[in-house]
């Protein structure tokens, strides 16, 4: 078949093909220039102040998802009964004061003059709608619903009195309040979750009005001059969303933000010695731990070394637990993966929080014991997990999965990580997908992370909202039940204290670390470094 | 395919095509540049000091170790460890052969596929020929890192489903080329002969059309290994693709990217150059081979 080459429209063709590829390296290149705009920063507005958050708010309606990036959005617009001060205590916040008026019966004073961003006063009827509404939620991903279960009524008493019954006594009924955001009854009533984002229905008491919501990108508002606390020292401020840490770091040398959260462990010491800037650091609330699948035999993720299902879940096994925990080198971990921004855990609470306890023994680092365990488990020769984690969501999580899996298959675990973006994440945890899972909580009370993580879930009561692992003890229960019923501080804190110890026995999640915050500002500036990790606009203050 | 190089000086060489090729230095130069990046590839790993990929032989404590450094274990990373305290050197041959494999085996499979329904188009025209077409103008409609990102987000992570996503932005590109060709040749002589000797359709299509489509096809095929090389580092440096545990070059370079700012260039600087080296020499031969096609350009 000796034929002639193609004729003449060959050499056409070819650099219509040489076009067409360079064409298509330039959308490449100009989607990842893009991809890479998004997360890195774009000329500065004229805000007097600008903030870089490391992690993205998926909505602005502040009964949709609990969980901290959206929380610390709404607090700027929106605010609670009881507050919550930078070391985690509560303090007065929409209610002047609270009392318990009997073992189930609690009392809240509204203050008096709190005016909403439409210029309508605060009124008592506000508070029980916003107390209703996360319930009628039946979508959200992470629902607040643990925080109102535990109402069984509401009486008005007069135009500033509420009075919130409990079917048994409940004594962090407060802390329980300090997150349900008021929101205002007349804008919300018909509201969907997008009026808040579109701003139509995001009317709060809070310091800041909404100006524009940019999803995936920033947050613009305004200062409400009818505040009735301390007024924010800046008229107008825009969170920018840079979840990606280099380009949130290059922002702020650039002088684009003002300050970031969520510094970078590599580059504190360099931050450190730099003038132009300044540090907050302190060990937050939030512990990170890896949940375990307890419920199911066969679970998802676990496999025999040849990728067969196994006849059982070795994650029921607590042998098998043990040797998971003492394989991880916490030390390593915290000093090494998380650049020191961490300190090795072994409660669900961070240190200081009631229910941690004293000095509770870390994990021993025992890669040696971890083996012996797992072939008496009947595992000598390990299996296989996979671990499941967010991307962007906690310092350095994807790093510190992997940082796991490197610990697990020293011991003859072999270990894969698959990380997701935060709301396919949790959408799947949700759906109890996963067989271990990297999770980050914070919490004020042991009693309280206890009743969500760890409580036997009851989707009537809220208990176990987050207890995606299923575990469930009766001793352990009971325990969080008595602490949560004590109004005596003391007697609440020793009870959450031994339900603690008790679960933590049986290892039903593995607790890794306590993350250290960590924000950086112009030298001009000043932020109380608070425990929950939040950045809230109105506390910088110029120096 | 050797009825193109026959036309060449090179003629009666044993692989005239080869010959013509590595004719010149430039073609010598670009030869050992490619053979350079295919060793490193495929012969790398098995001198590579260290498994990237077993976790158990990594340590954590010798992690983001400057280039030099000795390990834990023995050795040294002479060109730094990573955040994981992966040798560097290993992760990036590992990385570099999973990045041509990953990109090799979508655009193989886009080839096939693609040139297969340009074929079928090409020669059935009508109703077939406005379908194919009209799939392909919408695949190119579509940025292909749009493509392979969509089919990413819906399909979940792994390696099967890069190479997928991969074959599916860039099929058009083969069907295109393949139909042209074949519209053309479906006209001559040489077919309608074998058309009335009253072959099948498969016979005719596969031993007689495709031998004589494959010119362009074969110019494509390495200009878009060099892209689908390039999109596969995208995506792993977008977090999609291969898993962290096993990164390709993309994912080094992403993780080396935090730490960029803080002095630590190593972690993402080599396996960048090395992407640029493996990209550059599979585009110069691409340039090199159509050169070397073209019947009308001196060789």
């Amino acid at each position: 078949m000796a034929r002639p080459l193609m004729a003449l429209p060959f050499a056409s063709r070819l650099s219509a093909v040489v076009a067409r590829a360079l064409g298509k390296a330039a959308c490449a290149v100009f989607l990842t220039v893009v991809t890479l705009a998004v997360m890195a920063p774009t000329p500065a507005r004229a805000a007097p102040l600008s903030i870089g958050l490391a992690a993205d708010v998926s909505s602005l309606d502040p009964h949709y998802l609990n969980a901290a990036p959206n929380i610390g959005v709404a607090s700027h617009f929106f605010e609670t009964l009881v507050a919550v001060d930078k070391d985690g205590q509560l303090v007065p916040g929409l209610a002047q004061s609270w009392q318990a008026i009997n073992p189930t019966t609690w009392e809240f004073k509204l203050r008096p003059g709190v005016k909403f961003h439409d210029g309508s006063p605060l009124t008592v009827e506000d508070v029980v709608f916003s107390l209703e509404r996360p319930a009628s939620l039946t979508q959200s991903p992470g629902p607040f619903t643990g925080f109102t279960k535990a109402i069984s009524a509401k009486k008005v008493v007069d135009a500033h009195t509420l009075r919130l019954t409990t079917a048994q006594p409940y004594g962090p009924l407060p802390l329980d309040l300090a997150s349900i955001f008021i929101v205002s009854k007349k804008a919300a009533a018909k509201a969907t979750t997008e009026d808040f984002n579109s701003g139509k229905a995001l009317v709060g008491t809070g310091p800041f009005r909404l100006v524009k919501f940019r999803r995936g990108e920033a947050v613009e508002m305004a200062r409400f001059d009818g505040y009735w606390s301390d007024k924010p020292a800046w008229e107008s401020v825009t969170l920018r969303i840079l979840p990606a840490d280099a380009p949130r770091l290059a922002a702020l040398l650039a002088g684009q933000v003002d300050m970031i959260e969520g510094v970078p462990g590599a580059d504190v010491a360099r931050l450190k010695k730099d003038a132009r800037f300044r540090l907050e650091q302190r060990v937050s609330w939030r512990t990170l731990f890896l949940q375990l699948d307890l419920f199911r035999d066969a679970s998802p993720f676990v496999t025999d070394n040849a990728g067969r299902p196994l006849d059982k879940n070795p994650l029921k096994d607590l042998k098998v637990r043990q040797a998971l925990s003492r394989a991880i080198n916490r030390e390593a971990l915290a000093a090494r993966t998380l650049d020191g921004l961490g300190v090795p855990a072994s409660r669900l609470v961070a240190p200081g929080i009631p229910g941690h306890g004293e000095k509770p023994a870390a994990e021993p680092y025992d890669p040696e014991g971890a083996k012996r365990l797992l072939a008496e488990a009947g595992y000598p020769e390990g299996f296989r997990l996979t671990l499941h984690g967010p991307n962007n969501r906690y310092l350095y999580d994807e790093q510190v999965l992997q940082t796991l899996a490197q610990f697990f298959s020293r011991i003859g675990i072999k270990t894969q990580v698959e990380t997701l973006p935060l709301a396919a994440y949790f959408g799947r945890l949700r759906h109890a997908d996963f067989s271990a899972a990297l999770l980050g909580w914070g919490s004020l009370s042991g009693d309280f992370a206890l009743r969500t993580l760890l409580g036997t879930p009851d989707e009537k009561t809220g208990w176990g909202a987050w207890n995606w692992g299923r575990f469930s003890d009766a001793r352990v229960d009971a325990d969080i039940r008595e602490a949560l019923a004590s109004t005596d501080a003391g007697r609440r804190n020793r009870a959450a204290e031994t339900a603690m110890n008790q679960a933590m026995q049986q290892l039903p999640v593995i607790p890794l670390h306590h993350q250290v915050a960590t924000w950086a500002l112009r030298a001009g500036l000043s932020y109380p470094a608070r425990v929950d990790e939040f950045t809230f606009a109105a506390q910088v203050r110029p120096r | 395919m050797s009825d193109a190089a026959v036309t060449r000086p090179a003629a009666g060489h044993r692989f005239p095509l080869l010959a013509a090729f590595a004719a010149g230095p430039a073609g010598k130069a670009i030869l050992a540049l490619l053979l350079l990046v295919l060793l490193a590839a495929f012969v790398g790993p098995v001198l590579a000091p260290q498994n990237p990929y077993d976790l158990a032989a990594l340590d954590i404590l010798d992690a983001r170790l400057p280039p030099g450094s000795p390990a834990a274990a023995g050795g040294s990373y002479w060109l730094g460890s990573d955040e994981q305290g992966r040798d560097l050197l290993s992760a990036m041959l590992y990385g570099l052969r999973l990045s041509l494999l990953v990109a090799g085996a979508g655009t193989g499979l886009a080839c096939v596929a693609g040139s297969l329904l340009g074929l079928f188009a090409g020669y059935r025209r009508g109703a077939w020929d406005r379908l194919v077409l009209a799939l392909a103008d919408l695949q190119l409609s579509f940025p292909a890192l749009l493509i392979a990102l969509a089919l990413l987000a819906l399909s979940g992570p792994g390696l099967i489903k890069v190479v997928l996503a991969l074959a599916a932005s860039q099929w058009a590109y083969f069907a295109r080329s393949a139909r042209a060709a074949a519209l053309v040749e479906a006209e001559k002589d040489y077919m309608a002969a074998a058309r009335l000797q009253g072959l099948s359709e498969g016979r005719l299509l596969l031993r007689h059309l495709l031998p004589n489509c494959l010119p362009p096809l074969l110019v494509i095929l390495p200009l878009q290994l060099a892209a689908a090389i390039s999109l596969e580092a995208t995506l792993a440096f977008l977090g999609l693709g291969a898993p962290a545990t096993e990164p390709s070059l993309g994912r080094l370079i992403a993780n080396g990217f935090a730490y960029l700012l803080s002095g630590e260039y190593w972690v993402s600087l080599f396996p960048g150059l090395l992407l640029t080296l493996a990209i550059t020499a599979i585009t110069l031969a691409a340039d090199r081979l159509a050169a070397t096609l073209d019947p009308r350009q001196p060789g």
